[in-house]
């Protein structure tokens, strides 16, 4: 597997940018993230330069406040960066309006966050389908079936998330988060508040998502075992990107961390 | 307790625009209570100066007896009488005068003023102390010949009129033509409350009011050191089996407070219909105040446990939102007594404006409206605040750990069923007791089962809630209806009760417009099926009426087969007020199809009583009843049934009714076409010999149905438009409903953008909420506003309403403007959901 970390056309960060090259699913070049102002001012992202490789699962780890969900958001266009670009495709987040960028997260992203991932007014299957119901578009049956059966949820369907446990909703989520084919995925932190054995469900789910359904997957998490399900781990540090790892294992994982220094 | 006031207070603060608009809603409500006040409180006092001051020099009053402050229509006396009055120990001065309707006519032929304030005529007094009127140097003088007259400053500006100028007037007796010769006022005033009035010379006024040679009142001045009480013991004595013992002497101070109540009676209306708006306000309101404390109680579930928590008890968590019930509703209160100064200020403004002028002076504020206003606030905020205090109480501390739970038990939906179907029945009891009772308390009753009705119409509304949404969201496509349709069904309680404050305006309206389309409904039919005449004959100033005299021009023409008058009073029928009608029993039967059991032409001094009355009533014909007439109290034969009309339920003779009720006003006169006469010339014949009294309107049937459907329709969107105000409470509340919901949904709202909701589905789905609720709230107005309009119609048919009418197309209107208007109230909340930052939304888990 290949482990090329892309920092494309770095030292134009502040310029036009490049399009990036053919087989990155998401790029960030040069992004800056700035909260507050003077005395208070805190730059959650300074200049980072990170590409995402189609059919790959990432993982980015870091201390807490090291600006893992401000990356995360800023990629999936959940928020805008002060300075820089990103690229989803060769399509630059930045020049699209709100209208054009709700399309393409509709349609070309996916989300798992950290909790409070469904609407609890909908069952596990209406959740599932939310994406493409907002489209308009018609499920794939067989799609559904597989990506159902895949998560394990068929009996459960028809609950509402307040009748689910957390390792079934975040499952649901990430039925969600697959079932309108996405181009890329992005989870935060998706099995942080479950226990050992649903995250090892989950994230086992992931990985086969990237292997069996070709998904690009991108995670922030601060667990060394759930970065080992990753191709790659991108580490974070004060808005910038300090290191990274390819095929990494949970020990190889916490040996770097360890390196780095401070608990993440 | 510091820590309960301190989060009483910060409740307040982090809510503190949602609970400004709950407190709107207290406001307009305490509004028109203050205003309603303030404003009777000031014509009180107003009139009191005025009439004070005018009557300052009357020290006594001799009248006919029974008669009341002097009505126009009153009884006379021989003025032979004044001599008497003259002569007896202790009278300074005396002046005999009469009174009478008398319409000034505009130079086009059109009568002036009457709609409304009355046309009033009198005798002009010579003696000073016991004049009313009063021209001010510069306005002309006094009448002094048969062709002169005064008229009031405030009629001659407004009419453009002047001294030397020539005038029409009508009166009983015909119009004649006069020169004005002074311009007076009343007392300090212009004008008395809008009142157009005429001085006469003394011989021509009693010429023109048909009382030749007799007066209607004799003024007294007592002598230096005569009380007035003293002057009244010595006239009644010496008056005393005078004018067949039918003379009555009172004092000034007495004369004065009749006349008083006369006037502020008259106003009363404006009083009562405040005081009724003023209810409903704050009946729609309390619903509004009740739902925000329900809410913004749910949203602070885990700070109230965690109170609990830490030790405070049930009472006082509860106290808490009592509170911040209280704070709010002694702001918005006392804002509501402001507002109701400013309302009465208006009141009067427009009353000034369309000439029903009040006296100047500055507006009267009671301690008393201050008190009764700021409780009523009060009392009504804290009482709504209630149930979500109670709610509070019942959190747990255990919730301070965890999301707010909805708990729905069975339990408590089978207790909610018994108490709406128990409230629901009790209302509806009521009403129907209220509707069929036929004294006093009708009204009361009525109202107080309306609220029962409604209470346990918004009590039973949860359990129809979801579906209703169901239902209505059947033609909705797409992601954003179904999440309309569960966000909807999701707080059953909270949709039920914010739709249930729309569902009361909707509910009047519906009543309202269900009602009067019974009432032209029946009209019409009466007209065209059971009055044979062609031509209908009335006056606008319907207290006055059409002249005798006009009917007998009438009776002389030869276009005419028949002139049929209808007089209308009330008397008192074995105990009960009603309202009789005189008819004239030869030429009734040729003009009116009335299914009598006998000719009416024999009805002689006899009671002609509705079939249903006699029912109720258990009376045959046959059966002597006693009816009182004003004074009188007479055994009464009851001589035949009839099925009822818009007569009324009791029929006598006109000559009955002129001799025993009194010159009752002839509110109707029909007439019937000679054979052959054509409908054009017949009415152009009758307008011809009517020249003299151009108050008369000379209508066809078919133009007096329009012209009654109008007045019918002009009534509802007076009272649509009141009801109005109803209705936008009820915004408010959806409105703030939404807003409150919208910041508890903050993370769902985030998230679903997130997953590629855009603004705009966002906004529709906000928009359907709103919709649902509203459409919902006017479902449930209109069901019952036509439950409670078919009792109302149902009760009243004897009196004339035969016909229920079902004005459906309207009803769709309301319900149509009920989804357009939550479209309106969704705007603000709507936009502020599609704004919200999705950071926020994912990033506070
Ligand atoms: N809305 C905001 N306003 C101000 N500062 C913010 C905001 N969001 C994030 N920050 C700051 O930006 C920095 C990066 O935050 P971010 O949430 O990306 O960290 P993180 O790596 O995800 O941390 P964690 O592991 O705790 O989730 C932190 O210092 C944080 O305090
Ligand atoms: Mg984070």
């Amino acid at each position: 597997m290949s482990t090329i970390t892309a920092p494309l056309a770095t030292e134009e960060a502040n310029g036009i940018s490049a399009p990036p090259a053919h087989d990155m699913a998401a790029v960030m070049i040069g992004g800056v993230k700035i909260y507050g102002m003077g005395e208070t001012e805190v730059r959650a992202l300074d200049g980072v330069d990170a590409g995402f490789r189609q059919g790959h699962f990432t993982a980015i780890m870091g201390p807490s406040g090291s600006g893992k969900s401000t990356l995360l958001h800023a990629m999936a266009g959940l928020d805008t960066l002060d300075r820089g670009s990103v690229f989803i495709g060769d399509v630059e987040l930045g020049t699209l309006n709100d209208r054009k960028l709700t399309t393409l997260r509709r349609d070309k992203l996916g989300f798992i966050f950290q909790a409070f991932n469904l609407v609890p007014t909908l069952s596990a299957r209406e959740n599932i389908l939310l994406p493409l119901s907002i489209a308009g578009r018609r499920p794939e049956f067989d799609w559904f079936d597989h990506v159902v059966a895949t998560v394990g949820l068929g009996d459960r369907l028809d609950h509402r998330p307040s009748e689910l446990s957390g390792g079934q909703q975040q499952r649901v989520a990430a039925a969600r988060a697959l079932v309108s084919r996405p181009e890329i995925i992005f989870a935060d932190e998706p099995s942080g508040n479950l226990d050992s054995t649903s995250g090892a469900e989950l994230l086992d789910f992931m990985r086969r998502a990237v292997n069996e359904m070709g998904r690009t997957i991108v995670m922030v998490t601060h667990d060394p075992v759930a970065a080992g399900y990753a191709d790659r781990v991108v580490f974070l540090a004060d808005g910038v990107v300090v290191d990274e790892l390819s095929d990494p294992t949970p020990d190889s994982v916490l040996d770097r961390m360890k390196v780095l220094g401070g608990p993440s | 307790m510091r820590a309960m006031v301190a989060t009483a207070l910060k409740g307040l603060r982090a809510n503190s625009l949602r609970f400004a608009l709950t407190a709107a809603s207290v406001v307009l409500g305490v509004a028109f209570v203050a205003g309603s006040f303030v404003f009777t409180d000031t014509i009180n006092a107003r009139f009191e100066t005025l009439f004070t001051d005018v009557y300052a020099g009357v020290d006594a009053t001799v009248r006919p007896d029974g008669q009341g402050a002097g009505g126009p229509n009153g009884d006379s006396f021989d003025e032979a009488v004044l001599d008497e009055v003259l002569a007896v120990d202790g009278v300074e001065a005396a002046a005999g005068g009469v009174g009478g309707f008398a319409q000034l006519i505009a130079a086009d032929g059109s009568p002036i003023g009457g709609q409304g304030p009355p046309t009033l005529g009198f005798s002009w007094t010579d003696e000073a102390g016991l004049n009313l009127l009063r021209i001010d140097g510069g306005n002309g003088r006094a009448p002094v010949a048969a062709d002169e007259v005064a008229i009031d400053v405030a009629t001659a500006e407004s009419q453009d009129l002047g001294v030397g100028d020539t005038v029409t007037i009508q009166t009983v007796n015909g119009s004649g033509e006069y020169t004005i010769v002074g311009l007076a006022g009343f007392g300090t005033e212009d004008n008395l409350a809008g009142a157009t009035l005429t001085a006469f010379e003394l011989t021509e006024a009693q010429r023109v009011f048909d009382l030749e040679g007799r007066y209607t009142t004799i003024d007294v001045i007592a002598a230096d050191g005569v009380s007035a009480e003293a002057l009244v013991d010595g006239l009644s004595a010496s008056l005393d089996g005078d004018a067949g013992g039918s003379l009555e002497v009172v004092t000034g101070e007495q004369q004065t407070q009749e006349e008083l109540d006369d006037i502020t009676t008259g106003l009363g209306f404006m009083t009562n219909a405040l005081l009724a708006f003023a209810g409903i306000a704050l009946f729609v309101g309390a619903f509004v105040i009740q739902n925000t404390f329900r809410i913004t109680v749910a949203q602070r579930t885990r700070e109230l446990a965690l109170l609990r928590a830490l030790g405070a008890g049930r009472g006082q968590v509860t106290g808490v939102v009592l509170l911040e019930a209280l704070i709010i509703g002694v702001l918005a209160s006392a804002v509501g007594v402001g507002a109701g100064i400013g309302l009465a200020e208006g009141v009067k403004a427009v009353m000034d404006a369309v000439g029903i002028g009040l006296p100047d002076g500055p507006l009267t504020i009671e301690p008393r409206t201050v008190v009764v206003a700021m409780a009523v606030g009060l009392v009504v905020t804290v009482f709504s605040a209630l149930l979500p205090a109670r709610r509070a109480a019942l959190v747990a501390p255990i919730q301070a750990m965890g999301e707010p739970v909805a708990r729905t038990t069975r339990r408590s939906l089978r207790t909610r069923t018994v108490v709406g179907f128990s409230l629901s029945g009790a209302g509806a009891a009521g009403l129907a007791a209220g509707l069929a009772a036929s004294n006093g308390t009708t009204l009361l009753m009525v109202g107080i089962g309306a609220v029962g009705l409604f209470l346990g119409a918004s009590t039973l509304a949860p359990l129809f809630a979801a579906p209703v949404a169901r239902v209505l969201s059947v033609p909705l496509r797409g992601i954003s209806g179904t999440l309309a349709r569960e966000n909807t069904i999701r707080q059953p309680r909270r949709t039920a009760s914010t739709a249930s404050a729309l569902m009361i305006g909707v509910a009047l309206v519906a009543l309202v417009s269900i009602v009067a389309s019974s009432i032209k409904a029946s009209v019409t039919d009466t007209l065209e099926q059971d009055v044979a005449a062609e031509l209908v004959l009335s006056t606008s100033a319907s207290l006055e009426g059409v002249s005798p005299v006009a009917v007998d021009e009438l009776r002389s023409i030869d276009e005419l087969s028949a002139v049929s008058p209808i007089l209308t009073g009330t008397a008192t029928v074995a105990g009960e007020d009603v309202n009789v009608a005189g008819v004239d029993p030869a030429t009734i039967a040729q003009v009116y199809n009335i299914d009598a059991t006998i000719d009416l032409a024999a009805i002689g001094d006899g009671l002609v009583v509705a079939e249903g009355v006699a029912e109720a009533r258990g009376w045959e014909v046959g059966d002597m009843v006693a009816v009182d007439y004003g004074p009188e109290r007479v055994s009464t034969e009851v001589v035949g049934t009839y099925d009822g009309s818009v007569l009324g339920n009791y029929l006598i003779s006109a000559d009955t009714f002129t001799g025993r009720v009194g010159d009752g006003p002839i509110s109707l006169t029909l007439a019937r076409l000679a054979d052959g006469v054509e409908l054009e010339p017949g009415r152009a014949a009758a307008e011809q010999a009517l020249a003299g009294f151009p108050n008369i309107d000379v209508e066809t049937k078919s133009e007096t149905v329009a012209a009654a459907q109008a007045e019918v329709d002009q009534l509802v969107a007076l009272f649509s438009g009141l009801l109005g105000l109803a209705l936008i409470i009820a915004l408010l509340g959806i409105a703030n409903t939404l807003a409150l919901s919208i910041v508890e949904r903050t993370r769902e709202i985030g998230l679903l953008r997130a997953v590629g909701f855009s603004r705009r589905q966002i906004r529709s789905m906000i928009r359907l909420e709103a919709v649902m609720t509203a459409v919902f709230g006017a479902i449930m107005g209109v069901a019952i506003g036509t439950a409670i309009g078919f009792g109302v119609v149902s009760s009243l048919a004897d009196q004339g309403l035969g016909s229920f009418g079902f004005p459906g197309t309207q009803l769709v209107v309301w319900v149509v403007a009920a989804a357009v208007a939550g479209v309106v109230a969704a705007i603000g909340p709507a936009r502020k959901a599609a704004r919200l930052n999705m950071l926020d939304a994912i990033a506070h888990s």
